[in-house]
């Protein structure tokens, strides 16, 4: 479970980039935040993963304080950047050994590496190459690879779906849906209204740090989405 | 988990092209240095004792006392074996030292001297390598060390696991220094090797531990370099600027201070000019002369010359003048050692004081920290050169003494020849070479600079690491 109790981040330049944010991502769920850029989506997610200190409020991983306990949290949590760069000189077998390790797992096989490298959609002739070879997509792949493999109940998704070719992009959406049906908190920060919608079980609107809106699915029924966002938006900007 | 980020620190470095362009560069260029160093050394060798032995020729050839004390002897010195990893100052400051009883001696007779083209590019030995090549290596291995991988992603990517930092940025110091190490050590094992098993190169149990502790200094070098690129690396943001910097402080360390050193400490103690000195001790000889003509025309008038009539009365009077004349020349030389050297031991002086200044100023880089030690280990540098000097000058007097002995006791007035010089009880001249536990006390102060500087710009990576915005 991911939850952020009145969260908010004032850098020292005096800007705001997020002001009491308040959410929660139950288990089996997937929450989809969207926002423009500087809405204050990835601060939000740097603050959960412990790369900055919030100014005030906390970022709980699985009820654990990421700011108490940074070590402890990172156990419950993987995380999928917008553009995932792993070793250049690595081969993919040799990017999830390194990356398993520093998450913790240890003594896994090449048969398992495989296995989750079939399971995410990467071809067998890729497993052996080296990744600055590969796509956008086979790396985003890779990344997802390397989430599954920690196996940690939480996941924290950066723009994943951004550049990815229409295939590929389902293909990842897929695979998250697959991960929030294992019981997996997935909380996913992205533009990309169209695909997120088709996946997400609730979703929030960020504007200058606020969280302004919030809908489930039920209540997102029938509603066009990316008009509700343009509106929203559209509305709240000239009201700001 | 120390172990398995110093392991892939290792492995991308191994697997990444300029890794294999260092190693390679640095295999050729270790083993052609070595190579050149050996050929060399064994060149001045075999110039040394062919030197040695013209010398001995030209002295025994010599038909007089008289001639042998103006031509005088050559003192060779002999060609140090480490100067195949360090060839030092010693090709530019000349191989022979000329002793005789007008001049003071000098060295003269330099390789550059005689081949002018070497002064312009200097020599390719070891510690230039070092010193030059891998100094820039240990910037290209590290400037994008820990901002290279923010840039990447891979950074956030690691410490979204249970990565304490300081365990990261250890094991990326480590991994990376070892993989620096790989360049210098396979290649420099090499090297030694060769020099092992060349034949006529004799290197003793003391000549091996100078190599070590040389090399134990390339690699505290090396590691001056390498933690000042962890150091910038994790105070920027990008990896072009991170570049730029440590481009600039090499730059600055390996050539802007050591020159800057010296030039400013001509200004602040200056000496005087070797003409001034030359013009002193010349206007010394010519009232010397004059006074030496005073003194010969008093001992002729008070004692005039008996007429060949009278050849008893002339004997006594030529052995009065032998005993006159060895007196007279041993107190004109005495007079004009004693000044010339009052001259000398101040301009030594300010000179030794004007060049500890440069020493100690150029000290601030470690590029010169690097030349001093690896200079004072291998006996190539300025204090082996002052050594060997001061030791010629001391033979000096003793030559002197000696010639000038020979020369008034084979004084023939009559016109009769003179005898052949005899060189059998000759005073040679001897030089010991700088033990080791003097070269060590020069060293030190080098050694403990550099291990200051890694840790200073360790704890500065460490610190500035802890707080990295990995954003």
């Amino acid at each position: 479970m991911l939850e952020a109790k009145d969260l908010t981040k004032k850098y020292e330049d005096g800007l705001l980039a997020l002001d009491h944010l308040n959410f929660k991502v139950e288990p089996g769920e997937i929450f989809c935040m969207f926002g423009a850029n500087g809405a204050g989506k990835t601060t939000a997610i740097n603050l959960f993963l412990g790369f900055i200190p919030p100014t005030e409020g906390t970022a709980l991983i699985e009820e654990i304080d990421v700011v108490k306990e940074p070590l402890k949290s990172k156990d419950y949590v993987s995380f999928v950047s917008e553009n995932v760069m792993l070793y250049g000189n690595f081969t993919a077998y040799q990017n999830l050994d390194y990356f398993s390790k520093l998450a913790g797992k240890r003594n896994l096989t090449k048969a398992e590496y495989a296995h989750v490298m079939k399971r995410v959609g990467l071809q067998e002739e890729a497993f052996d190459m080296r990744t600055k070879n590969f796509s956008k997509g086979m790396r985003q792949k890779l990344g997802i690879a390397v989430a599954i493999l920690k196996d940690a109940p939480n996941l924290i998704l950066d723009e994943p779906t951004s550049g990815l070719d229409p295939k590929s992009g389902q293909e990842f959406l897929d695979l998250i849906i697959e991960l929030r049906d294992k019981g997996k908190s997935i909380f996913i920060s992205s533009h990309d209204i169209f695909r997120a919608k088709q996946i997400a079980d609730r979703v929030g609107f960020m504007l200058q740090g606020k969280l302004v809106m919030m809908k489930t699915k039920k209540e997102l029924k029938g509603e066009d989405l990316n008009k509700l966002y343009i509106d929203y938006m559209q509305e709240h900007s000239g009201a700001e | 988990m120390l172990r398995d980020i110093i392991k892939k620190e290792i492995q991308d470095t191994i697997m990444s092209p300029r890794f294999v362009f260092t190693f390679l560069l640095c295999t050729i260029l270790i083993l052609l240095s070595v190579y050149t160093g050996i050929n060399n050394y064994q060149a001045e060798l075999k110039e040394h004792s062919a030197a040695v032995a013209l010398n001995r020729k030209n002295l025994e050839g010599q038909q007089s006392y008289g001639t042998l004390a103006g031509l005088g002897t050559k003192i060779n010195r002999r060609p140090q074996v480490l100067s195949t990893v360090v060839s030092g100052i010693w090709e530019a400051v000349g191989r022979v030292a000329v002793v005789n009883i007008a001049y003071d001696p000098s060295m003269i007779d330099s390789k550059y001297s005689s081949n002018p083209i070497f002064a312009v590019f200097g020599s390719l030995d070891l510690t230039f390598i070092v010193k030059i090549v891998l100094s820039l290596f240990a910037i290209l291995f590290t400037y994008d060390a820990i901002v290279g991988e923010k840039e990447r992603g891979t950074l956030k990517l690691a410490l979204s696991n249970r990565v304490p930092r300081d365990t990261l940025i250890l094991g990326k110091a480590i991994g990376g220094f070892v993989s620096l190490l790989i360049p210098l050590i396979i290649p420099l094992v090499l090297g030694l090797l060769i020099l092992m098993i060349y034949p006529n190169i004799s290197l003793s149990g003391g000549d091996w531990l100078r190599i070590g502790i040389i090399c134990l200094l390339f690699l505290l070098y090396l590691s001056v370099f390498f933690t000042l690129g962890l150091f910038i690396s994790a105070r920027t943001t990008r990896s072009s600027t991170s570049f730029l910097i440590l481009l600039f402080i090499w730059v600055t360390f390996v050539t802007i201070i050591p020159k800057a050193a010296v030039m400013m400490a001509g200004q602040i103690k200056p000496i005087p000019s070797v003409h001034k000195i030359t013009a002193q001790k010349d206007a010394y000889l010519q009232e010397i002369q004059k006074e030496a003509m005073t003194e010969y025309k008093k001992f002729s008038d008070e004692n005039p010359r008996p007429g060949k009539d009278k050849p008893e009365e002339r004997e006594r009077w030529n052995e009065k003048y032998k005993e006159w004349a060895e007196d007279f020349q041993r107190r004109l030389t005495g007079k004009i050692d004693e000044k010339n050297a009052a001259i000398e031991r101040d301009y030594q002086a300010k000179m030794r004081q004007q060049q500890k200044l440069a020493v100690n100023l150029s000290r601030v880089s470690p590029a010169s920290a690097l030349m001093f030690s690896t200079m004072s280990l291998a006996r190539t540098g300025v204090d082996e050169h002052e050594r060997f000097l001061n030791s010629v000058k001391m033979y000096k007097p003793i030559f002197t003494k000696w010639i000038n002995e020979k020369m008034m006791r084979s004084l023939n007035l009559s016109g009769g020849e003179q005898p052949k010089p005899d060189l059998s009880d000759m005073p040679q001249h001897e030089f010991m070479p700088e033990r080791f536990g003097e070269s060590m006390t020069r060293v030190l102060p080098d050694l403990f600079l550099m291990v200051f500087l890694i840790i200073l710009f360790f704890v500065g990576a460490y610190v500035s690491f802890l707080r990295y915005d990995v954003r």
